[in-house]
C-alpha cells in the first residue's frame, strides 16, 4: 500500500496514541479503512463501534484536538526516522505472525532482509565472561554465514551477541524500550553507532524520545522473539527477563536454545532449565548453523593446536585457567607453583593472547 | 637596670629562624609592653612570666618594661619564648649577669608557679644552634633528651625558671645537666605483628617484598576480610632499618609536630602512618597559618598507608600527586613558602567494587555503572603513580587452618636489607643521589634498566597488547630492576620483566568491564 505523505502523518497520529492498546488501532484501522478516516470520526459514529468502551473514546477524542501532528512528523523525518504501520508492506511478515503484534514501528537505518535467517541473542545483563566469550563467539560466526542477529542493545549478553555480529561483518538489529533516538545504556552508544554504519538497525514500538522505562522491557522482548527464527539464550538466572523472553519465544513458536552451563552457577542456572524442558543445546556455532539449515564451510573449524605449541609449566598454567575467572590465590593453590614463577608463566600466556586479566589478578582463558 | 639582649630561636616550616628577646626596664608608669609581631599566644606570655618571676621568689619592681622580639618581620607564635622573656627581663633587673647569657639560647614555656614545660621542634633549633656556634642550650628538663641527640653543644635541662637562675649565677652543681651529645643504645623493639601471621597470600607478600625493595608504591585490591590491611601493616615489619642521618631528619620532623617522646626521643623505627578516610587535605599535607608537618610528612622514610582508597575525597587524593612525584611537600602561605620532606612508601587498599566481590557475579550485587562510579573516585594520574598492584584474595577455611610454614618478618627483611644495599651502591658508584630503585628518573631508567633482545621483545608485545602508556612502561622497568636486584642479577631478564609486568596497574578503562 503507497502512501502520500499526508495520509502517512495521519497513520502517525494513530499510532502515537498512548492509553490506546495496538488490538484497538488495528481494529479501529480495518473497520475504517484508513487513519485519515479515525481522525475525522465524530462520536456518535465511535458510539457505534462496539468494541471500543467509554474510555477510549475519549482518549481518541483527546487525540482529535492534537495540533502538532505535522511538526512531529516532519521532526521524525529530520532525524531520519522512518515509520511503519502492521498495514505497510515493509513491516516483518514474521513479526505480524505473533499474537500482539505492535501496530507500529520506529526505525533507524534499516529492516531485517526478510530473504535471510534471523536469530536473537538474549541473556544476562550482568553476565560472567563465559557468557561474554560466548555471546561474541555465536553473534560473529552467525553473522558470517548471514544470519542477522537480533537483540536488545542492553548491556551483557545482548551486547556481546550483537558486537560479535559486527566483527563477523554482518548485520544486527537492536529492538528498544525506549525511543529509536534513545540510546539506553548510554556507554553503548559505540555500539549504537556502529550498528547503523555496518547497515543494521535501531527498532522500536515506542514513539522516539520516550524515556527507558522499565515497563516497556517486557513488550519489547516480544518484538526481539518475534523477529527472529531462533533464539538463543546464553546466560540467565532462574526468574530472569531473558527466561521470559524465552517462554515467549515458546509461545510464539520459535526455536528456542540454550547454553549449557556449570550446575553450581546460578546465571547458568535458567539456561540448564531450558534444555531440561527440552531446549536446543548450543555446543558450538557450526552445529547450530547446521541445525537451522546452513552449510559449514569445511576447514573453518577452530583448531586447538595452539596448546600443543606451548612449554610445559605454561601449559599447565593455561589448563587451569578457565572461562570463570581465576584468582592467582587459586592459580596457586593448583598449580603450586612459586608466585613469582606463576606471574610469570600467566604475563606470557596474556602477552600470546590466550588469557586476559579482567581484574587485577583474575584471569580468564580466550582462546 | 638597663636593657639585656637574650638569644633563643622558633621553627618555621622545617628550617629555624633565631631570635633575639631584647628587655628594657626603666622608670616610668608600672606596664608591661610586648612587641615584635606577635600571635596571641605569645602576647600572653607577658602574664606567664611576671607571675612565674614573682613565685620564683624573685622580686619584680613597679617599672615600665618594653619587650621586643626581633626580627619584627617574623611572625612568633607558641609558648617557647616564655624562658627567654623571662632571662631577659631578670638580666635587665641585674639579677642575672650579662655576660652568663653570652653565647647561650634560652627555650622553654612557663608555668605559673615558674616550672618550666616542654615545647616542640627541640631538636632541629639545637641542631641550627650548633652551626650558628652556640655553645650552651638551657630547656626544659623534659625537652634534654631530645636536645642532647644533636651531640657536641652542651644541653642544659632545667625544671624551674628557680634553676636556671641558680645555674646562671653560677651557685650550684647543676645536677640536671646533660652532657654532650646522645648515647644512642640499640634497643630491640620486640614486634607484636609479623608476616608469618598470615596464610595463603604468598602472591601479595611477595609483591609487598618487592615493594619495600625498591621503594615502590603500592595498590592492594581485594573483597573485604581479605587480609589487604592486614598486609599493609606488615609492611612496617619488612621496612630495612634507618641510618642515623635519616633518623635524625625524621626525629626532626616529628619533633616539630610535637610527637617525640621525652624518654626515648629518637625515632629509629621507621613511620608507618595509616590514614584515614575522613582526613582533610590540611592534615595529610601539613596546614595551619605557619603549617605544621602533615601525615606524609610524618610517614617520611617509611610508609603512609591509605585504607578504602575510594572513601577518600578526590581532592585529598588529588593533592598527593606532587609529593609522590617530587618526594616533598610544598606549602604556599602569604608570608612564605614552606617546604617538608615527604619521601615515602604509598600503601593503599581498596575494594574491587563497592560490595568488594567483583569479579565473582555470582556475589557481587553491583551494577556496571556503580563499579564504574566507584573507581572513579581514584583519577588515572593518580593511579599512574602506582608501581605495583596486586590482589588480596579472599582467604578460604583450608588456608585459615592449615598452618603452613610461612616466612618471618625478620627473613624478609633481611633480603630487603640486601637488595637495599645492591641499589644503593649501584647509584652510589654512577655517583647519584638517590638510593631506591623507585627514585629513578627517565634518565636513569634508560641507564640501568638495560634489556637484552628477549625482553625487548616481551615489552613490546606487552605494549601491543596490553595497550600500556609512556609512564607504565618505565615502571615497569623499574619494579623489573628491583626484581631482578632482589635475584642479585646485573642484568635485567626475561623472567624479571614478566613478572613486573604482571604487577602493573590496570588502566581502568578496562577494569570493571
Amino acid at each position: 500500500m503507497k502512501m502520500t505523505e499526508t495520509k502517512k502523518e495521519y497513520e502517525f497520529w494513530l499510532a502515537r496514541i498512548r492509553h490506546l492498546p495496538n488490538q484497538k488501532k488495528y481494529l479501529l484501522h480495518t473497520h475504517m479503512k484508513s487513519a485519515e478516516r479515525v481522525y475525522y470520526i465524530e462520536e456518535t459514529e465511535m458510539r457505534k463501534l462496539t468494541f471500543l468502551n467509554e474510555k477510549e473514546r475519549n482518549t481518541i477524542m483527546q487525540a482529535q484536538k492534537e495540533k502538532d501532528i505535522k511538526i512531529a512528523y516532519e521532526k521524525l523525518e529530520e532525524k531520519g526516522i522512518h515509520f511503519i504501520t502492521c498495514f505497510m508492506d515493509a513491516y516483518p511478515s514474521k513479526l505480524k505472525e505473533i499474537a500482539d503484534f505492535p501496530y507500529a514501528l520506529y526505525v533507524k537505518g534499516s529492516l531485517p532482509d526478510e530473504t535471510k535467517k534471523h536469530a536473537a541473542i538474549v541473556g544476562a545483563r550482568r553476565c560472567t565472561p563465559y557468557g561474554e566469550k560466548y555471546a561474541l563467539e555465536f553473534g560473529k560466526m552467525l553473522a558470517e554465514y548471514g544470519v542477522e542477529i537480533i537483540s536488545g542493545l542492553a548491556r551483557g549478553i545482548d551486547g556481546m551477541g550483537q558486537r560479535g555480529a559486527l566483527l563477523g561483518k554482518g548485520k544486527t538489529f537492536a529492538v528498544l524500550g525506549s525511543g529509536v533516538d534513545v540510546c539506553y545504556p548510554k556507554e553503548h552508544m559505540g555500539l549504537y553507532v556502529d550498528i547503523l554504519e555496518q547497515g543494521g538497525g535501531i527498532l522500536s514500538e515506542q514513539p522516539p524520545g520516550t524515556p527507558p522505562l522499565s515497563i516497556h522491557f517486557p513488550m519489547r522482548n516480544r518484538i526481539i522473539s518475534g523477529m527472529s527464527d531462533t533464539v538463543l539464550v546464553i546466560e540467565a538466572r532462574k526468574r530472569s527477563g531473558s527466561l521470559i523472553t524465552a517462554y515467549m519465544a515458546l509461545e510464539q513458536g520459535r526455536d528456542i536454545y540454550a547454553l549449557p552451563g556449570p550446575v553450581n552457577s546460578g546465571l547458568s542456572e535458567g539456561c540448564n532449565q531450558l534444555i531440561r524442558q527440552g531446549a536446543g543445546v548450543l555446543l558450538s556455532p557450526e552445529i547450530l548453523l547446521e541445525e537451522i539449515g546452513i552449510q559449514v564451510v569445511a576447514g573453518n573449524k577452530k583448531s586447538d593446536k595452539n596448546k600443543k605449541m606451548l612449554e610445559s609449566p605454561e601449559n599447565m598454567v593455561y589448563s587451569c585457567v578457565g572461562l570463570y575467572p581465576k584468582s592467582i590465590s587459586q592459580l596457586l593453590e593448583e598449580t603450586r607453583l612459586e608466585s613469582e614463577e606463576l606471574l610469570q608463566r600467566l604475563v606470557s600466556l596474556e602477552l600470546q593472547g590466550l588469557i586476559r586479566e579482567i581484574s587485577k589478578n583474575y584471569y580468564i582463558k580466550i582462546k | 637596670m638597663s636593657t639585656s639582649t637574650v638569644f633563643t630561636a622558633a621553627v618555621r616550616g622545617i628550617g629555624v629562624e633565631f631570635i633575639c628577646v631584647e628587655a628594657d626596664i626603666s622608670n616610668g608608669l608600672p606596664v608591661f609592653h610586648m612587641v615584635g609581631y606577635l600571635s596571641s599566644e605569645v602576647k600572653e606570655a607577658a602574664e606567664r612570666v611576671r607571675t612565674a618571676i614573682k613565685n620564683t621568689g624573685l622580686e619584680y619592681p613597679p617599672k615600665r618594661t618594653v619587650v621586643n622580639l626581633s626580627p619584627a618581620t617574623i611572625k612568633k607564635k607558641g609558648a617557647s619564648f616564655d624562658l627567654p622573656i623571662a632571662v631577659a627581663i631578670l638580666t635587665a633587673l641585674g639579677k642575672i649577669p650579662k655576660k652568663t647569657i653570652k653565647d647561650k639560647l634560652f627555650i622553654g614555656e612557663l608555668g605559673l608557679d615558674g616550672r618550666l614545660l616542654k615545647v616542640p621542634g627541640i631538636l632541629p633549633i639545637v641542631i641550627e644552634a650548633k652551626e650558628m656556634q652556640v655553645k650552651t642550650c638551657i630547656m626544659p628538663k623534659e625537652n634534654a633528651a631530645e636536645g642532647s641527640l644533636a651531640g657536641g653543644i652542651e644541653i642544659i635541662g632545667a625544671e624551674s625558671l628557680k634553676e636556671v637562675c641558680m645555674y646562671l649565677n653560677g651557685e650550684s652543681i647543676f645536677s640536671t645537666s646533660l652532657c654532650s651529645g646522645g648515647n644512642r643504645k640499640k634497643h630491640q623493639m620486640k614486634e607484636t605483628l609479623d608476616f608469618a601471621d598470615m596464610q595463603g597470600q604468598e602472591a601479595v607478600e611477595r609483591a609487598a617484598e618487592i615493594a619495600v625493595s625498591g621503594g615502590h608504591n603500592f595498590l592492594l585490591v581485594g573483597p573485604p576480610g581479605s587480609g589487604k590491611s592486614m598486609t599493609a601493616k606488615r609492611m612496617a615489619t619488612i621496612l630495612p632499618p634507618m641510618s642515623l642521618e635519616e633518623s635524625m631528619e625524621v626525629t626532626k620532623i616529628y619533633s616539630i609536630a610535637g610527637l617525640v617522646d621525652t624518654k626515648r626521643p629518637l625515632i629509629e623505627k621507621r613511620p608507618f602512618r595509616s590514614v584515614h578516610h575522613t582526613a582533610t587535605k590540611a592534615a595529610l599535607t601539613g596546614g595551619g597559618l605557619v603549617p605544621s608537618p602533615g601525615e606524609i610528612s610524618l610517614a617520611h622514610s617509611g610508609v603512609l598507608f591509605l585504607d578504602e582508597l575510594p572513601e577518600f575525597r578526590k581532592t585529598v587524593l588529588e593533592v598527593l600527586r606532587q609529593p609522590l612525584e617530587e618526594k616533598k611537600i610544598e606549602i604556599n602561605r602569604v608570608h612564605g613558602n614552606y617546604t617538608f620532606p615527604a619521601n615515602f612508601i604509598l600503601v593503599a587498599a581498596m575494594n574491587p567494587c563497592p560490595c568488594g566481590c567483583y569479579p565473582d557475579m555470582e556475589r557481587c550485587v553491583c551494577s556496571p555503572v556503580q563499579i564504574q562510579n566507584y573507581l572513579r573516585k581514584i583519577s588515572q594520574p593518580f593511579l599512574d603513580r602506582i608501581d605495583i598492584c596486586v590482589e588480596a584474595p579472599r582467604v578460604t577455611y583450608e588456608e585459615l587452618t592449615t598452618k603452613k610454614k610461612t616466612e618471618s618478618s625478620a627473613d624478609i627483611r633481611e633480603r630487603i636489607v640486601r637488595t637495599r644495599r645492591i641499589q644503593k651502591n649501584r647509584f652510589l658508584e654512577s655517583g647519584m643521589e638517590i638510593y631506591t630503585n623507585s627514585m629513578m628518573g627517565i634518565k636513569e631508567t634508560e641507564t640501568f634498566c638495560l634489556l637484552d633482545n628477549e625482553g625487548k621483545n616481551i615489552l613490546q608485545q606487552a605494549f601491543e597488547t596490553m595497550k600500556l602508556t609512556a609512564r607504565s612502561y618505565h615502571k615497569i622497568l623499574k619494579v623489573a630492576r628491583t626484581i631482578a636486584d632482589m635475584d642479585e642479577s646485573e642484568n635485567i631478564h626475561a623472567k624479571h620483566l614478566r613478572e613486573a609486568i604482571g604487577y602493573r596497574t590496570l588502566d581502568k578503562k578496562y577494569w570493571g568491564r
